[in-house]
């Protein structure tokens, strides 16, 4: 609040008091009263006025100033009515008491949303649960009956356990609440698992494996990121070229205060201009859109989301037809870094 | 014969677990009614439980606790909570192994074979499958014959294991990969080709060099001699 500003709202003031003072004035002058007396009545009353302007420009001047600095430095801005003292001039104490009232209906609100959500997130893991049992009879069933049908069936149920766990993590990536658990794992274990899931779909694509320098510890939940590796692996078998050398490599550099995750593959690779946007939620780009890759734009953006939500960096690199690189950092001491 | 107790309230995922089971060299059994559980368990006192965490009435996690108090049958939990705190707690109250619903049945069926094995190696000298025309050593991991040991290579005794565990049936050069993925020696098309004709070459020294066979388009087949 500038002081020209406040002096430019109380113009109307101003100019009436200058307005009283002429007509004063001029009353007085049709009177035989000394020059002091026409000069000291204006003059205390303008320096009367003027000290008083002063007064409440201080008092506002502070209280605002105190506001936009509060809301300035605060991450979350509805809670500056906890953090302002109450002014003493009766706008301020309006306003102040007006935004209580505005936060704590849009609190109710909000809370209102969070426990919907949350509830829907407890039923979608319930439905995740039990949808599972039926899958594994199927699963049963097949290894009962093997033949080229239910091999087939088998196939396919895969890619149904596939749209199950995403929706499953999809669920766990929108809510606030911590569903991970952090522990020591060994990033070859985590790799090894991940392999072995998705292992029909690399062998019958005869993609090549290359692992190395995987000895290390990493601070992180292993579930998650056999999760985001699936979707990384998936989308390199999705976007492999159409010869017989398709691989992936994996491996990983000890960095001073990380440990770094490299998943290479010699793919089709990404345009230089969509790179950026290959974390965006739907975005499927030029890739996406050839012929039977049924992209959905969600893995990439989920493992970003993940990501985030564990303290990782992901960065991906690629340069079009030669192939993409994805990079997984794990901070040495991940458990200090959690949000 | 090992006997395993399938501990599961769906039913069909009971059954045709206790058919594979049975069909594949245990004796296997369930338990269908839940409100005396751990009773039940303890009375049939099998070698190793499969062991559901969602149950009618108690619940697996605090099954697993109170049977390791009184036995030392070896437990695997199959559920399909698949988080790793769940994990911790069944491995904390003393399961052996952790395994999540939709499972692949042949690393529960290696994992009950590895459990088993463990648990009875003072009984019976099983580190030694005797294929009639040969033996393995997994030990060592050697094929012997009249007294003549040849020494393989992991993914060469790996590979051999499994035409012995598929006797006179065509397995697939797929079937074997997957095979050898599931433990973790992730091999290419190429490699399994060098690994066979190696493979060859060693049962050729101890003269069975025709025992393995070659099915244009479908696969391998290991035959038996006599």
């Amino acid at each position: 609040m500038k002081f020209k500003d406040f002096i430019k709202e109380k113009l109307i003031g101003i100019f009436l008091v200058i307005f009283a003072l002429a007509t004063i004035e001029i009353f007085l002058m049709a009177y035989p009263y000394g020059n002091f007396i026409k000069i000291y009545i204006p003059l205390t009353i303008l320096v009367v006025y003027f000290i008083g302007l002063m007064i409440e420009y201080t008092s506002k001047k502070n209280f605002y100033a105190n506001l936009s600095n509060t809301l300035n430095n605060l991450d979350e801005k509805y809670l500056v009515t906890e953090i302002i003292n109450t002014p003493n001039f009766i706008e301020g104490k309006i306003l102040k008491s007006s935004l209580e009232q505005i936060d704590k209906s849009m609190l109710e609100h909000v809370n209102k949303y969070k426990y919907l959500q949350e509830d829907y997130k407890e039923y979608i893991e319930l439905w995740i649960h039990e949808i599972k049992i039926p899958i594994a009879a199927s699963k049963m069933v097949i290894e009962n009956n093997k033949n080229e049908a239910t091999k087939s069936i088998d196939e396919e149920l895969n890619k149904v356990e596939d749209y199950i766990e995403q929706a499953l993590f999809y669920a766990r990536s929108n809510t606030v609440e911590k569903d991970y658990y952090i522990k020591a794992s060994n990033l070859k274990d985590i790799i090894n698992e991940s392999i072995k899931k998705n292992k029909s779909i690399l062998i019958q694509n005869k993609m090549l494996i290359n692992l190395h320098d995987l000895d290390r510890i990493v601070h992180t939940d292993s579930k998650w990121i056999i999760f985001i590796l699936n979707q990384i692996i998936q989308n390199s078998v999705k976007y492999r070229k159409q010869d017989n050398n398709s691989g992936i490599e994996i491996y990983s550099k000890q960095g001073k205060e990380n440990v770094i995750l490299y998943i290479k593959d010699n793919g089709i690779g990404i345009k230089k201009g969509e790179i950026t946007r290959a974390f965006e939620k739907g975005f499927t780009g030029t890739n996406g859109r050839l012929q039977n890759k049924k992209s959905t734009g969600i893995g990439l953006y989920l493992c970003k989301k993940l990501c985030d939500k564990l303290g990782i960096a992901i960065e991906l690199s690629s340069i079009q037809n030669e192939g993409t690189e994805l990079r997984l950092v794990f901070p040495k001491n991940s458990y200090i870094n959690l949000k | 014969m090992h006997k395993i107790l399938i501990v599961e309230d769906d039913e069909k995922l009971r059954d045709e677990l206790e058919k594979f089971l049975n069909n594949n060299g245990y004796k296997a059994e369930s338990i269908k009614k839940f409100d005396n559980t751990i009773h039940d368990i303890l009375k049939i006192n099998p070698d190793l439980i499969l062991l559901d965490i969602n149950l009618p009435g108690a619940d697996g996690e605090f099954i697993c606790k109170e049977i390791r108090k009184q036995s030392n049958m070896a437990i695997i939990m199959v559920t399909s909570r698949d988080n790793e705190l769940d994990e911790l707690i069944s491995l904390n109250y003393g399961a052996d192994h952790y395994i999540t619903k939709p499972f692949n049945i042949q690393i529960l069926l290696a994992k009950i074979n590895s459990l088993l094995r463990r648990a009875n190696m003072s009984i019976e000298n099983s580190n030694r499958i005797d294929a009639k025309d040969f033996t393995l050593d997994m030990s060592k991991n050697t094929m012997e014959k009249n007294n003549k040991s040849i020494e393989l290579t992991k993914n060469e005794f790996r590979i051999l294991k499994y035409f012995v565990e598929n006797r006179e049936k065509i397995v697939s050069r797929e079937d074997i990969i997957e095979c050898l993925w599931d433990s973790e020696s992730f091999i290419d098309d190429n490699t399994l080709t060098v690994n066979i004709t190696r493979l060859r070459n060693k049962l050729e020294e101890l003269g069975l060099k025709e025992l393995l066979q070659t099915k244009r388009g479908q696969g391998y087949i290991l035959l038996k001699k006599g």
